[in-house]
């Protein structure tokens, strides 16, 4: 019994260290994931660029909201407030582009600062890791005589899940860290 | 008198046949031993006129050629010094040849995986930087005229820390060439090809830089 | 816009953090905690003081210098994501029969499975303080069910039901009103509906004899973003009591 009880111990001991292993990941590789993460951030600002710009062709504009589309996770939302009202309004994905296309501007200039801010991975009882990505943008919207007759600037705080995962290719298993976007906060900074 | 001449006659004709007999026998060994000493010595000058062709680089054959004539010549285990002798020294002279024309092999074949690479980033560059969503449509479908599918997998290595491979999420190629186009930059480079039987590009594996 | 105030600006709680212990460099880079910088005391003396709220703290006061001596000691504190002892209060509205109430959130982060997650310890919204006045001890005294009521069968009962807004004072002086559970009852009963969040802010009381809050400030300048804004000295005996509030 007592020879039991050692080695359950013992066992649980065991299992309590892999853990703790799997747990820790190194410095270097930690980076690797937020560069990875980071990407992810940058590609869907190239694409509300893209998708906000009055030159983008409609189909195009489309296509690239497919393509941010897949970089969230299916029930991602973006919410939205301004500096005037704490109410934060809800979009999906699809709708927050869709509506960034509309906007009624002649011409629209969306730029984003060269800060990003990358948080620790912080993992969730499930195990994947949860991390929000900060960034800014301003918007600036034209009139026909070209006068500027919008401007804001926002800070976006970007969930990003990062879960590591394996397939087969070619044979071979390969282990890959999937990234995904969760809910987007889209706050009017008046540090303009 | 009959019998006796018959009997004379026969032990005669035996005699005649066993002294011809032996006298013929005698004959042919020399002949055979002549011959086999000719031979042997014509295969002697053989193997060292070819050897030292070989060893003087007066020879059209190929490397195989060269080293199957060795194996032949090692093969009639001729036993003579002076063959020893060039053989050793031909067999190393082949050997440092075998190894020459191994690694110019490799370094070709590296050559050729590097200028597949250099090739597919230049491809990738130029999709990325096209001035048109027509251009870039265009060199995609070139692109991809050099794989198995428009489904071959790419697989994106991001870091090598701790003595592994860490993977983005595997893509397709399609959907690589798709993004570059998008995000108008080549950020990744050629890390590994695999090929199909009929010389298409059937994996791709890249690197972060 | 001015690059240097978002640089300056602490963007994440998370950055507080690491800024508090330093951890990152002043671009917001990741510090190798091999580097000797990494954690450097020398380095906390510089980069501690800019996440005060220079307009309540002060840059100069004794306290705030107090406070860094004391957090930049030998035994050095640090904040930790997972050290516990540090709360969030969501400042939200609710719809309340009807009427929109403020109600406060603590929430606090719990470890469970291979990770952990934001949990709900306490709830304050003066709707439901209201219903548990702290009463006067001389008008608390005069309710009680003496000690003899068990022999008539506590015929005398029925007084506790009667004046309702005092009913508490006949419960046992260990009783403490939970206010997540009447919150809880509310919400089930459909009474109180979610309408939004307004602000947020965090009370920490994980570093040693210290208790301060953090808070978001979106104003021109560099000294914004998540700054402390309320800080006190408080002996971890007094902070008992404190966080009784906080995780009852």
């Amino acid at each position: 019994m007592k020879k039991t009880i050692i080695s359950l111990v013992v066992a649980l001991f065991i299992v309590g260290g892999a853990m703790a292993q799997e747990n820790e990941l190194s410095f270097e590789r930690k980076q690797a994931i937020d560069s990875l993460a980071l990407e992810k951030v940058r590609d869907l600002s190239k694409y509300i660029k893209i998708a906000g710009s009055k030159t983008t062709p409609w189909s195009e504009a489309n296509r690239v909201i497919d393509r941010a589309e897949e970089l969230f996770m299916s029930d991602a939302e973006i919410g939205v407030s301004s500096l005037s009202s704490n109410q934060v309004q809800y979009y999906k994905v699809r709708k927050y582009f869709e509506r960034l296309m509309r906007l009624n501007y002649d011409q629209v200039e969306i730029d984003w600062y060269n800060i990003e801010y990358v948080s620790d991975l912080q993992r969730q009882p499930d195990g994947t890791y949860v991390g929000v990505i900060t960034i800014f943008q301003t918007f600036r919207g034209y009139d026909k005589e070209g006068g500027l007759v919008y401007k804001d600037t926002t800070k976006k705080d970007i969930t990003v899940y990062v879960k590591r995962k394996e397939t087969q290719i070619g044979g071979r298993t390969i282990g890959f860290w999937d990234v995904l976007l969760g809910d987007m906060r889209v706050k009017e900074t008046t540090n303009k | 008198m009959k019998n006796k001449i018959t009997t004379i006659m026969m032990v005669l004709l035996a005699a005649l046949i066993t002294i011809g007999g032996t006298t013929s026998c005698k004959s042919k060994k020399r002949l055979a031993r002549e011959a086999a000493e000719a031979e042997y010595k014509a295969k002697v000058a053989d193997a060292i006129k070819d050897l030292n062709a070989i060893l003087n680089d007066e020879t059209v054959w190929t490397l195989e050629e060269k080293e199957n004539r060795v194996k032949t010549i090692k093969d009639w285990n001729l036993q003579n010094a002076e063959v020893d002798d060039l053989l050793f020294q031909v067999e190393k002279k082949l050997a440092r040849e075998r190894a020459m024309a191994e690694r110019l092999a490799e370094q070709e074949n590296q050559t050729g995986a590097q200028a597949m690479g250099n090739t597919l980033e230049t491809k990738f560059r130029n999709i990325a930087v096209a001035s048109s969503t027509d251009q870039a449509n265009r060199m995609i479908n070139e692109t991809l005229g050099l794989f198995e599918s428009n489904n071959v997998p790419v697989l994106i290595i991001i870091s090598q820390a701790g003595g592994f491979n860490d993977y983005d999420r595997p893509t397709t190629i399609a959907k690589y060439l798709n993004y570059l186009k998008d995000q108008k930059a080549s950020k990744n480079k050629v890390y590994d090809i695999k090929y199909n039987g009929n010389g298409k590009i059937s994996e791709l594996e890249l690197i972060k830089k | 816009m001015d690059e240097r105030a978002l640089y300056a600006m602490t963007k994440q709680m998370g950055q507080f953090m690491r800024r508090f212990n330093y951890e990152e460099d002043q671009f917001g880079g990741r510090i190798n905690p091999k580097d000797p910088n990494y954690r450097s005391t020398a380095k906390r003396q510089q980069s501690i003081p800019i996440l005060f709220d220079q307009q309540s703290v002060g840059k100069n006061s004794d306290l705030l210098r107090f406070f860094i001596e004391d957090v930049t000691k030998d035994d050095s504190s640090f904040m930790t994501f997972l050290g516990g002892r540090w709360y969030s209060e969501v400042s939200t509205t609710f719809k309340y029969k009807g009427r929109l109430i403020p109600v406060q959130l603590i929430l606090t982060v719990e470890k469970e499975g291979l990770g952990s997650k934001w949990v709900l310890t306490n709830i304050y919204c003066s709707e439901f303080n209201k219903l548990f006045p702290k009463g006067e001890i001389a008008e608390k005294e005069k309710y009680f069910l003496h000690p003899m009521s068990h022999e008539l069968d506590f015929m005398n009962i029925y007084k506790v039901f009667q004046n309702q807004e005092v009913i508490e004072y006949y419960a046992s002086k260990t009783y403490e009103p939970d206010y997540l559970t009447i919150f809880f009852y509310e919400v089930k009963r459909g009474n109180l509906v979610f309408q939004q969040v307004d602000a947020v802010k965090f009370h920490v009381l994980q570093i040693k004899d210290w208790y301060f809050e953090v808070s978001w400030f979106n104003r021109s300048g560099n000294n914004v973003g998540w700054l402390m804004s309320n800080l006190i000295y408080l002996s971890e005996k007094e902070k008992k009591d404190l966080i009784k509030f906080y995780q009852p």
